[in-house]
């Protein structure tokens, strides 16, 4: 079914790269945002934990939301001139090419396909995407070679049995694979203590770790067997749209760096340290008009949604119930990925 | 010869006798019966115990909740209202029940026999859903304006139903009488129609009026998404109850068509005053049996985005705080479904008795 579905998605895509064309040519979609006063963004069509969920007020949360908010915040001042439309996985790309959708902020990995056939555009990854193992508590691992000889639970066929068997074979660990068919099964085992431990994806396994009974008994290792970059989606072709995100998860970035927080920007905003987070706030002029926004953009995305840190700890880090460890999402003087864009 | 008379055979009566006759009349009734005693009773208090005796019902108690103790109501509680209406916002969600209510309403008077008639039931059903559009998508009056995108849970539920059952019915009487045309153009390419949509997976038809049709129509064309996703729906509705309401009209005999048409009764006349009544009768247990597979098929509309009851239902547990808890919430789901499909069997039983009785 998931075959049928992605085949109609990409013909559909396909069929209409020529019309994109035609419509890039008038008015780009970031005047139409501005235009409409309202972002039209990715929810889910359930949950994906963590990232997107709804909470008992039938309001949105999580680390794709957070992003949505920003970005809303960034163009139009406002989180709340914000629309979440739940659309699901196989959805998301039709969507978008039809206008139902401006951007796709939805865990979604940078591939050649999407990027050149999809007729897509990927701004600089947001989140990278890693492939962790989980142990339990008691068996007191600090990392992977510490569970040399145990037994590794995965799911059957998937990329994750794949890039456990290239780690440890790279570093030379021995270990008992035990393979599972359905995710349920993969967790039931593990729960029941049939293996030491579980490879997967991050979000997968933090989730796995919190419906435990006691979510206490496990913890997730900090090396990185693997990683998927995730960038945020737009269209091909609209270039000022995706300037601005571009510049929005960087701004993130650099506030962290720079020590800008959600409870500081004020007091940074009057006073800047330095003159880069004078810039950056908006205290200086210039970081908003080469976007097409006003100079603000910046200190009115960290007041509403705090830098970087602050959104990861709080959805899933360790502010959160997930506990998804900062690793290779952590700035680069910190051991991470992430870097800020030269703000000049 | 003469025949003995007999006496009659004892009739006993009183409780223990009807056991006797119906648990334990032979030697393997009687073990056939204690078994399920057992079997049933405790299958009944293993529930019991879990579903009341052993249960959380409040959130303050959440912490109790575990896999040793009973059912954790509590997610109920402060989850409910996500289930029954999905993204709808929080402060006009009595809006989201008023509007459901009035479907319901509307609903359970075109279940009474006197408003079956070409003029009142389009009448009821035009104003039912008026009343449920204006109430959900508001911007008028003071009432927020909520679009099509937020709307959800139980009402989306109800609504994509009714929507699918009202406008498919038509068309299936339709479909199945020009099927039956003595026009071949028009039954070879009626028939060619009906099997073509039947042979398409519905979550595929509804993938396609959601997602590709705006990308091959001009916008003018396109209208809402959930407009595409209930008239693909019922599409699929009318190609199945179509054969259903063909097997009805076939299982007429000929000779009340020929009599219609010997005395000149006009085409729409034969239809509307011989015909459907007779098919439709006729064909109650299988019409009743496609209302309720539509009814549970409503949950399909989640994968293109949709905050049914189901999604909902999925989303309640699609939080860190409260994913263990999803067998209470299924059992919730199961008890709203079970309510609606089992009141909708009901209906057509007694529907079944009162037409045997008029056509006696």
């Amino acid at each position: 079914m998931k075959n049928i579905l992605t085949s109609l998605a990409v013909a559909g895509t396909m069929a209409l790269g020529s019309v994109t064309a035609v419509q890039a040519e008038g008015q780009g979609l970031l005047d139409t945002i501005i235009e409409r006063d309202s972002l039209l963004c990715t929810g889910h069509n359930g949950s994906y934990l963590g990232f997107a969920e709804v909470d008992g007020q039938g309001e949105w949360q999580g680390f794709d939301i957070e992003f949505c908010k920003a970005l809303a915040t960034a163009i139009l001042g406002s989180p709340d001139k914000l629309q979440i439309i739940p659309v699901s996985w196989a959805q998301r790309f039709p969507s978008i090419q039809s206008g139902d959708i401006d951007v796709i902020i939805k865990v979604t990995g940078w591939t050649m396909t999407r990027d050149t056939e999809l007729g897509l555009q990927y701004s600089r990854p947001y989140f990278i995407g890693p492939f962790y193992v989980m142990s339990k508590t008691e068996l007191e691992a600090e990392g992977i070679a510490d569970l040399e000889g145990g037994v590794f639970c995965v799911n059957a066929g998937t990329t994750v049995e794949r890039v456990l068997t290239d780690y440890m074979e790279t570093n030379g660990i021995d270990y008992e694979p035990l393979a599972f068919e359905k995710g349920e099964e993969l967790r039931a085992a593990f729960y029941a203590g049939r293996c030491d431990a579980i490879a997967g994806f991050g979000p997968f396994l933090s989730a796995t770790r919190v419906n435990a009974d006691n979510p206490d008994d496990f913890e997730i290792l900090g090396d990185v067997l693997a990683l998927e970059p995730e960038g945020i989606v737009v269209k091909q072709g609209e270039d000022d749209l995706l300037d601005v995100i571009n510049w929005m998860v960087s701004a993130l970035i650099m506030a962290e760096e720079n020590g800008v927080t959600q409870a500081n920007v004020d007091e940074m905003k009057a006073n800047p340290p330095t003159a880069s987070i004078g810039r950056l706030l908006g205290s200086t002029p210039g970081v908003g008009a080469r976007l097409g926004l006003n100079d603000d953009w910046a200190y009115n995305v960290i007041k509403t949604v705090g830098n970087y840190g602050e959104i990861y700890d709080r959805t899933v880090g360790e502010g959160s119930r997930y506990k998804l460890p900062r690793g290779l999402n952590n700035l680069w003087n910190n051991g991470g990925l992430l870097y800020p864009l030269v703000l000049d | 010869m003469a025949i003995d008379a007999h006496a009659p055979p004892p009739i006993a009566t009183g409780p223990a006798a009807w056991l006797r006759k119906h648990f334990f009349a032979t030697w393997y009734d009687t073990i056939f019966s204690l078994v399920f005693a057992i079997l049933i009773y405790l299958a009944l208090k293993a529930f019991i115990g879990w579903a009341f005796v052993d249960a959380i019902w409040r959130v303050e108690n959440k912490d109790l909740c575990t896999h040793d103790a009973g059912a954790c109501w509590a997610v109920i509680e402060s989850r409910g209202r996500l289930i029954l209406f999905g993204l709808y916002p929080y402060e006009e969600q009595w809006r989201s029940t008023l509007a459901c209510l009035a479907v319901i309403v509307t609903i359970a008077l075109s279940c009474l026999p006197s408003f079956w008639s070409i003029r009142r039931l389009p009448i009821l059903w035009v104003a039912g859903f008026t009343t449920f559009v204006l109430l959900m998508r508001g911007g008028f009056a003071g009432l927020e304006l909520v679009t099509s995108e937020q709307w959800g849970g139980l009402s989306l539920t109800i609504f994509i139903f009714s929507g699918v059952f009202v406008i498919g019915m038509p068309l299936a009487v339709l479909f199945a009488l020009a099927r039956r045309s003595s026009l071949p153009v028009i039954a070879k390419s009626f028939g060619f129609f009906i099997d073509i949509v039947r042979s398409l997976p519905l979550l595929t038809l509804l993938f396609a009026a959601a997602v590709v049709v705006p990308l091959l129509v001009p916008d003018w064309l396109q209208g809402n998404k959930l407009m595409r996703v209930v008239i693909a729906f019922a599409i699929f509705f009318a190609a199945y109850q179509a054969e259903i309401i063909r097997a009805g009209l076939q299982s007429t005999s000929q000779g009340q068509e020929e009599a219609a048409v010997a005395l000149g009764m006009p085409y729409w006349s034969l239809v509307i005053d011989i015909l459907l009544p007779q098919a439709f009768r006729n064909t109650l247990p299988s019409t009743i049996n496609q209302a309720v597979i539509t009814f549970k098929e409503t949950s399909i509309v989640t994968i293109i985005g949709f905050f049914e009851v189901m999604a909902s239902g999925n989303a309640a547990i699609g939080t860190g705080e409260w994913g263990n808890q999803y067998v209470e919430v299924y059992v919730f789901l199961a008890l709203i479904y079970f309510v609606f499909v089992f009141g909708l069997s009901r209906y057509g039983a007694w529907l079944e008795t009162r037409m045997r009785l008029g056509h006696a």
